[in-house]
């Protein structure tokens, strides 16, 4: 193997061998600190392999493999940024909690599998690395163990398991349409349009992976499980374990063939995403719930992306939704990693938190200048000048309102004492060095992604097309602030509480159904079903030919 | 007759009869012997056994061919034929793993004041093992007449082993429904023996035609075999008799016992009957399969106490290996043996049983060291015993069919024939059954990982026994590193004739 591809191999490898290592005392009292080590190979593997790189690890019929394209590097490198901060945040906001132990093994358990999305070839892999991330990631949203995170808990594992039973019959059906037992994806994609079980496999895929993208109403699990976990834990959550669903749409959709119907189902579905996230984003109190509901909203914007791709048969939208979903990692885990400081700080010195804070929410809407605007503008691209591109241009627009909302509350939370004004230098440095790579990085893709110059992006009328909708948002939010209509109280999961009113209902089916058991476990019951049994054999055995 | 006149005994033919008589020879001195020594004593026989099960297997793997022996030197219809091919020698090799891991994790630990299990054990659990390799074995329906009724007498006492009246009652009822399915299966091996003049499963195979005593025999047979498996609906006697024996006990009930009566319903339907009688009776017995897995699985989300839980887990978990009779029944004749379907109930079975063993004797280990096992009160029990909710949560991921774990590629191998054959119904049974198995796991398993609710004084308990379970989980995971296609180990042999017996 070269060392590109042991670099590779690593990215996953080395923290998942960490976490195992973690079953050892010692390494567990040092766990804190491999956090943010730990993200390092996914980085140089993001920086240095070569792209279109294959990696076959275990021959057939294992086919255990690995692929880094542009859009998984973009991905692999975004998401190991901020595993990183945040792994750095975490080693001071950790120090003292006693069951940080834990927490480190579901922390490496999900970097991990993060990571190994991002770049294994194989459907098998695939599917491992999947559900790594998904169920580990349990692990960091119930870390807190209050009444609150239970549930939370409860209902993200119900719906990332229902996913899963989705997903793996998606894939059973899809690798049967391929001669080896476990194909490689881009094979296996390959064959998806030739297969008699398509619409099928699409419809599976679409909602097993929307589900991990909080599509509507497939989202109730996020604003909970967001908003219950440690900060960075929060932050990795929202940023980097949604976007396993981006990636697996951007591999498992026939991007390359026309497919209008699925691709405008995606972008339907994408865009009342975008806005139903906003709009329930805005009704929130808590600051990390309104994140998280910008975060569904946000996966609403990749969602229309990738389904707009599909419309037109344009595998080339690949690369740009990866990059406006790496802009998201960097932004979203920088607005939470803020929610963490604001809390720290005192009233008064709360200010130059909340500008910074409120320049990455305006970069996330698109703000001129920012790294933001530049993902905005990427994604015209695709998008072009239709209701779907209009519609996305606008949802900008609410964007900055919830981000406007996001800072209101931000300043109310500030709760530390006036002797410390500032958190400590350990939870200050990586968010500010996470939140100027969040602005200044796309500036370095931007080029290579959309393949025009960095100086077309700062073109007047590029600087219109993104500047209209923030300020209108900004006008909007002062507006409202103003005067505005009192907002109602929607609990976190909004239509999960309805959801929630069918349990006694389910409780009592089972019970009915249990009271079967009562019946069948008599004796003179099974008796009777015995000798039916062996009538029933004989009568089915004598019909035989 | 020609065809037998040229059969030889393979060399190593006497392997088979060791694995029979070796565990037996094991009864007689324990019998003379304090139980403390006689723990010792049986883990001789224990080493014993697995070395001869090993060799087996390994020779058959290594010669491609299955081993032959004729008790006496006289082949059938004379004399009784032993016979293992590839699926045999996969059962035999299950079994022994499960038995000596079950002996290890019921050995006293030296040191450890932990409760001595009883003489009585160490004579069952041997007279467990020569049944069930007898079962694997024996190609004469007279033979495995004999060999299951061992099974019986030695595995109900070990459902009460403890002489409660519950346990007792419950070892009475699974002695009832036992004896019910012998005398069905009796009945059959009269009838066949009096229309064929023959008890050996090869032959009959060969003489008969679909006679009406040959349908009637298979039914009356079946039925027995599925009445001692346990299948839904004849599952009542299972739960208690299972939750009720000590832990080792019921890891070798509910992984291996069961499995005996699954493997001669096999041998039933794809060695004596033909292909369209098969494909005629599948539909029946995944019918029943599917209620296992959906209804056991319901019955299983609704229990208090966690063995019960496990015991109900155990009902739902063989109906995975009834669907699989209309998948590999599809690809019928030679083919069956070679189809995904088959390598995946073995695969299911395999991992099922290390699985469960494995969970059961974590639930030992808990109830040993917090004194009970009612579910509502075992928050924060992944505090007291990190190893064992470990061990059960590892099981558990078998049991859901997530990877990597043995569960997820037979679950995979399952799905992958019954799309293929588009038994849409049976791949939704499939995915169904995940989930409620996830269900009632992690219902034991996510208070597990809670903040404790109260102060227990824990029991201390032997690490190694704790360190047995989660081998045992651990073998279940590495079975998920199984490559996805059919295993030719276990088309040796198959389909069965004593033509391929010859060295």
């Amino acid at each position: 193997m070269t060392f590109a591809a042991i670099l590779l191999v690593a990215a996953p490898a080395v923290p998942f061998l960490l976490a195992l290592a973690c079953a050892g005392r010692p390494v567990r009292r040092i766990a804190p600190l491999l956090l943010a080590p730990a993200a390092v190979p996914g980085l140089l593997a993001a920086l240095l392999v070569p792209r279109d790189i294959f990696v076959l690890v275990a021959p057939a019929p294992f086919r255990i493999s690995f692929f880094l394209d542009v859009p998984g590097a973009i991905l692999l490198g975004g998401a190991a940024l901020l595993w990183i901060a945040a792994g750095t945040y975490a080693a001071t906001s950790l120090a003292k909690d006693p069951r940080r132990g834990g927490f480190c093994v579901w922390w490496l358990l999900t970097l991990s599998g993060s990571f190994g999305v991002f770049i294994v070839a194989d459907v098998a892999s695939f599917y491992l690395a999947f559900a790594l991330v998904s169920l580990a990631a349990f692990g960091l949203s119930a870390h807190d163990d209050t009444a609150e995170a239970r549930r939370a808990g409860m209902v993200y594992l119900a719906l990332t398991l229902f996913g899963e039973a989705l997903l793996i019959a998606a894939f059973v059906m899809l690798a049967s349409g391929s001669p080896q037992a476990n194909p490689l994806i881009r094979d296996a994609v390959a064959q998806l349009p030739l297969s008699p079980w398509r619409e099928a496999i699409l419809l599976l895929l679409m909602v097993g992976f929307g589900l991990k993208m909080g599509l509507v109403p497939l989202h109730v699990w996020m604003p909970l499980a967001h908003s219950v976990a440690p900060v960075p834990a929060s932050a990795v959550l929202s940023g980097i374990v949604v976007k396993a669903g981006v990636i697996g749409l951007l591999r498992f959709l026939p991007l390359g063939v026309a497919t209008p119907h699925w691709g405008l189902a995606l972008s339907v579905a994408g865009i009342v995403t975008a806005y139903y996230g906003i709009a329930l984003g805005l009704t929130q109190k808590h600051p990390k719930r309104v994140l998280a509901y910008s975060t569904v909203s946000q996966m609403g914007v990749v969602a229309t992306v990738i389904g707009g791709a599909l419309v037109q048969g344009d595998s080339a939208a690949a690369a740009i939704a990866a990059f406006y979903a790496a802009n998201h990692i960097l932004l979203k885990g920088a607005l939470f990693l803020a929610v963490g400081i604001a809390a720290a700080s005192a009233p008064g010195a709360v200010t130059p938190v909340l500008t910074l804070a409120g320049l990455l929410g305006l970069s996330l809407a698109g703000l001129p200048f920012t790294g933001g605007a530049l993902a905005k503008l990427a994604i015209k691209g695709p998008m072009g000048e239709g209701a779907a591109g209009f519609l996305l241009a606008l949802s900008a627009a609410g964007t900055t309102l919830l981000m406007a909302k996001f800072v209101l509350l931000l300043r109310d939370s500030a709760k530390g004492r006036a002797a410390f004004p500032l958190p400590s230098q350990g939870l200050l440095a990586p968010w500010i060095v996470l939140s100027v790579l969040a602005l200044a990085l796309p500036f370095t893709l931007y080029p290579l992604v959309t393949g025009e110059r960095l100086a077309a992006a700062f073109a007047l009328v590029n600087v219109e097309k993104t500047a209209v909708p923030v300020l209108l948002g900004l006008a909007l939010a002062f507006a409202l602030h103003q005067r505005g209509p009192a907002l109602p109280d929607v609990p976190a999961g909004d239509v999960l509480v309805l959801a929630e009113r069918l349990g006694p209902l389910l409780a009592r089916g089972l019970a009915g159904v249990g009271r079967l058991d009562d019946v069948l476990r008599r004796f003179g019951v099974a008796g009777l079903l015995l000798a039916g049994l062996v009538i029933a054999l004989a009568v089915a055995v004598g019909a035989a030919p | 007759m020609s065809l037998i006149a040229s059969v030889h005994a393979s060399p190593l033919g006497l392997l088979l009869v060791l694995a029979v008589i070796v565990p037996l020879c094991g009864l007689a001195p324990l019998l003379l012997l304090k139980s403390r020594v006689a723990e010792r004593a049986a883990l001789v026989f224990l080493a014993a056994g697995l070395a001869i099960v090993c060799v087996l297997c390994f020779e058959v793997a290594r010669s491609g061919a299955p081993l032959a022996y004729f008790l006496g030197g006289f082949k059938p219809p004379l004399g009784v034929g032993l016979r293992a091919d590839g699926f045999s020698a996969f059962m035999l090799g299950v079994t022994a793993v499960v038995i000596v891991s079950a002996g290890l994790f019921a050995m006293t630990a030296p040191g450890a004041d932990a409760p001595r299990m009883p003489l009585a054990f160490w004579m069952l659990l041997l007279g467990v093992w020569s049944a069930l390799n007898l079962v694997y074995v024996a190609d004469d329906l007279f033979a495995l007449y004999v060999a299951l009724e061992l099974l019986t007498f030695a595995a109900v006492p070990l459902v009460c082993l403890d002489g409660r009246a519950k346990t007792l009652s419950a070892a009475l009822q699974y002695l009832l429904f036992a004896l019910f399915g012998s005398v069905l299966y009796l009945l059959g091996a009269a009838l066949l023996y009096g229309t064929y003049g023959t008890l050996d499963i090869i032959l009959l195979a060969q003489r008969a035609h679909g006679e009406p005593a040959l349908l009637a025999a298979l039914a009356l047979m079946t039925a027995g075999m599925l009445a001692k498996a346990a299948l839904f609906p004849l599952y009542l006697w299972l739960p208690a008799a299972h939750a009720g024996a000590p832990a080792a006990a019921s890891a070798i009930l509910s992984a291996v016992v069961i499995k005996a009566p699954i493997f001669l319903v096999v041998r039933f339907w794809y060695d004596i009957a033909t292909p369209a009688q098969t494909a005629a009776v599948a539909p029946i017995l995944a019918a029943l399969g599917a209620g296992a897995v959906v209804l056991c699985g319901v019955f299983a989300l609704r229990q208090a106490r966690l063995k019960l839980l496990i015991a109900y887990s155990t009902a739902a978990q063989i109906g995975y290996l009834f669907l699989m009779f209309p998948l590999a029944a599809a690809s019928a004749g030679a083919g069956a043996w070679g189809a995904i379907a088959w390598t995946g109930g073995a695969l299911h079975l395999v991992s099922h049983a290390l699985s469960k063993a494995a969970m059961f004797m974590a639930a030992g280990v808990i109830a040993e060291t917090v004194g009970h096992d009612r579910i509502a009160q075992l928050s924060g029990i992944g505090r007291i015993v990190p190893i064992s909710v470990f061990a059960f949560g590892l099981g558990g991921l078998s049991l859901m069919g997530l990877p990597p774990s043995g569960g997820f590629v037979a679950k995979v191998m399952l799905l992958t024939s019954a799309v293929q054959q588009g038994a849409w119904w049976i791949a939704i049974v499939i995915l169904v059954g995940g989930l409620l198995a996830a269900g009632y796991v992690l219902r034991v398993l996510l208070p597990a990982l809670q903040r404790p609710v109260a102060e227990v004084v824990p029991v201390p308990v032997a690490r190694w026994r704790e360190m047995v379970a989660l081998a045992l989980a651990l073998g279940a995971v590495a079975l998920g590193f199984v490559p996805l296609q059919p295993a030719a180990f276990l088309a040796i042999g198959r389909p069965a004739s004593w033509e391929g017996a010859a060295p």
